[in-house]
């Protein structure tokens, strides 16, 4: 894009799909640098207060359930590639998946709260994964 | 009679379906009507358009109405949108008077939710037909207009209009679309994700990400602590009796109606509408003293203006093509995921499914009323759900919904991830989600309405001078911009007060 004037432009076919980028990325840096200004003396004493992320939280549910969702993500495409077009990869990870997080949620675990976790992380993924890949036919890892 | 050969038992029975999913959702705290329209969205695959939208809307409704439950007997609001409905419900449960206040509540919900759909069914194709003449710069101004109004309504303008530029430039990643006039170059992509990237993220594992996974993220860096029980908690008591309504005829019709405008805005959302309407019904009312403290005219105002954010949040996603709330926006990929566009030409183009939205609509305020009024008691039990058992559960289901909206594509699962815990991030940081997504939805219609624009008219002058609409857009825009800062001068002045 190129100026002929304070309002005629002219238009490069072959660049047109950095113009709007460009325009964003201007204004989002100047929007960034006008929140620094206004906001920074907040930013710096939260931060230098050591109240900061991440004390404070539950590090064990917090982290339990990013590392769990990723290792769930991990290994469903590779169980699935074992049984093709079945839905198993996600069938089969999704059940020892939610009796990890429900486990993990847990605050008091009995003989009975793990006993409905383990009920509730067989009888869940089976419901879901019949009805969708069985009646539906829809695609599962 | 093709309506009628619609109109079948299965698409009520999705209605109904929908709408009780919807009710147990917002009953939930920390769940939403928005978390429940994602997570069941795959369910829609098999179902076709008219019976897909028939569960969805049944969500949006039950999900609206489920957030009185938990507002009115445990003091938490289920959905933001119940917000105001805390201040006179749970005085109300504590006056022995619980049953009561629920079923003000549910009554107030059913007018709120009828009133906004007969102002969807005659506003929506009217707008439709006055939007089809406009131009590329009219939909622009219109996006421009949308993000301002957005801004104006967040709790910092500044960070407001960030996060909606924000989510405008993410929307940019990928091919500059041909179908739609681009040249087809790839941008901000990084070269060893451009396999993946060429279309961009997918909008409904961004949403999923966004609204169900950082949810969850955020309840469990606070240890998924359970909520207080119903133990204690009184339902019984006094019993509700119509005459209640008695005087508040006024009270529910403007509340019901702002509750319809501001769902009509874009973006804005049901905590708006009800404190908007509370605060209105409190500076009318002849007893302002007796708010706060049980006065069922606070849970009429609350109840009334976030159901009439229902249909209201349709207007502007059916004729224009911009969804009025984050939940609003999913629709949009329902829409998407029929191969249907929304925009000024859906409602001539569908007539049917128009129609069919319509009697979903009612159908799902109805039956709402119905199984809340019979059930509340049972409804009640809902909000002690553990949540080791739930979240878990939606955290597989958001995980179907991103997997399988684009027929199977693992890069949709890490997207939902990626998005959950940018959720998180923008959560902790105070970034806003409702004007990122809006601006995610509608940023590659803005640049292509903006480039084309320059291509066709070699002028940015002609933004300003195309036509009287345009010009009108622009006083628009100017007001919303002004308002907000004027609002946020007086938010600061009233800090310095409070400081000093």
């Amino acid at each position: 894009m190129s100026f002929d004037s304070p309002f005629h432009v002219t238009v490069d076919f072959s660049t047109s799909h950095m113009i709007f980028p460009t325009i964003i990325a201007v204004i989002l840096g100047i929007l960034f640098i006008s929140i620094l200004i206004t906001r920074g003396s907040t930013i710096l004493a939260t931060v230098s207060n050591g109240n900061w992320w991440p004390a404070g939280i539950d590090h064990k549910r917090f982290f339990g359930t990013i590392a769990l969702t990723v290792i769930y993500f991990l290994a469903m495409p590779e169980v699935g590639d074992i049984f093709p077009n079945t839905g198993l990869g996600f069938y089969l990870c999704s059940i020892p998946y939610l009796f990890a997080l429900s486990t993990l949620y847990l605050h008091e675990r009995s003989r009975r709260t793990l006993m409905i976790a383990g009920v509730n992380a067989l009888i869940a993924p089976s419901v879901v994964w019949y009805i969708l890949s069985e009646l539906f036919n829809i695609s599962l890892p | 009679m093709e309506l009628l050969s619609i109109l079948t038992p299965l698409f009520f029975g999705l209605v109904a379906a929908g709408t009780v999913i919807g009710i147990i959702f917002g009953a939930i705290p920390g769940m939403t009507a928005t978390m429940a329209v994602a997570v069941c969205l795959p369910l829609t695959y098999s179902l076709g358009l008219e019976n897909g939208l028939a569960l969805l809307l049944g969500l949006y409704v039950g999900g609206i109405s489920g957030g009185l439950v938990p507002a009115i007997l445990l003091n938490i609001p289920g959905t933001p949108s119940s917000i105001t409905t805390t201040l006179d419900g749970y005085p109300m449960t504590q006056n022995g008077e619980g049953e009561r206040a629920l079923k003000i509540g549910i009554t107030s919900s059913l007018v709120g939710g009828l009133i906004s759909l007969a102002a969807l069914y005659l506003f929506a194709p009217a707008l439709a037909d006055f939007a089809i003449k406009f131009s590329y710069i009219e939909k622009f101004l219109i996006i421009f207009f949308a993000l301002t109004v957005m801004a104006a309504l967040s709790n910092s303008l500044l960070v407001g209009i960030f996060s909606g530029f924000l989510g405008v430039f993410i929307s940019l990643i990928g091919a500059y679309d041909i179908s739609r006039g681009g040249n087809g170059e790839l941008r901000l992509v990084p070269e060893f994700l451009e396999y993946y990237l060429e279309g961009g993220f997918s909008l409904l594992p961004v949403l999923i990400g966004l609204f169900g996974l950082s949810t969850i993220l955020i309840d469990a860096e606070d240890g998924m602590k359970e909520g207080k029980g119903l133990s204690g908690v009184k339902i019984g008591g006094k019993p509700f009796k119509l005459s209640v309504f008695k005087g508040q005829i006024i009270n529910l019709i403007r509340s019901s109606s702002i509750g319809t405008f501001v769902g009509i805005l874009p973006g804005v959302g049901g905590s708006a509408a009800s404190i908007l309407a509370y605060s209105q019904e409190k500076n009318f009312s002849k007893n302002p003293e007796k708010f706060g403290k049980g006065a069922p005219a606070g849970v009429i105002a609350s109840e009334s203006a976030n159901n009439g954010l229902t249909g209201g949040a349709l207007v502007p996603l059916l004729s224009l093509g911009i969804p009025g709330d984050s939940t609003t926006a999913i629709l949009i990929g329902a829409f998407t995921l029929q191969g249907v566009q929304v925009g000024p030409l859906f409602i001539g183009n569908n007539p049917i499914t128009w129609d069919a939205m319509i009697i979903a609509m009612l159908a799902a305020n109805i039956i709402m009323f119905l199984v809340m009024v019979l059930a509340i008691r049972h409804i009640a039990k809902v909000v002690t759900v553990p949540k080791n058992i739930l979240f878990p559960i939606i955290l597989m289901m958001c995980v179907v919904g991103a997997y399988t909206i684009n027929y199977g594509v693992m890069f949709d699962v890490w997207t939902l991830l990626i998005f959950g815990l940018f959720g998180y991030l923008a959560h902790k940081i105070g970034l806003e989600i409702a004007p990122f997504i809006i601006g995610f939805i509608l940023g590659p219609s803005a640049e292509i309405y903006f480039v084309k624009s320059l291509e066709s008219f070699g002028t940015l002058s002609i933004f300003f001078t195309k036509s009287w609409i345009a010009a009108l857009l622009w006083v628009l825009i100017v007001l919303s911009i002004a308002f907000s800062v004027s609002v946020a001068r007086k938010k600061k002045r009233m800090a310095d007060n409070m400081d000093a």
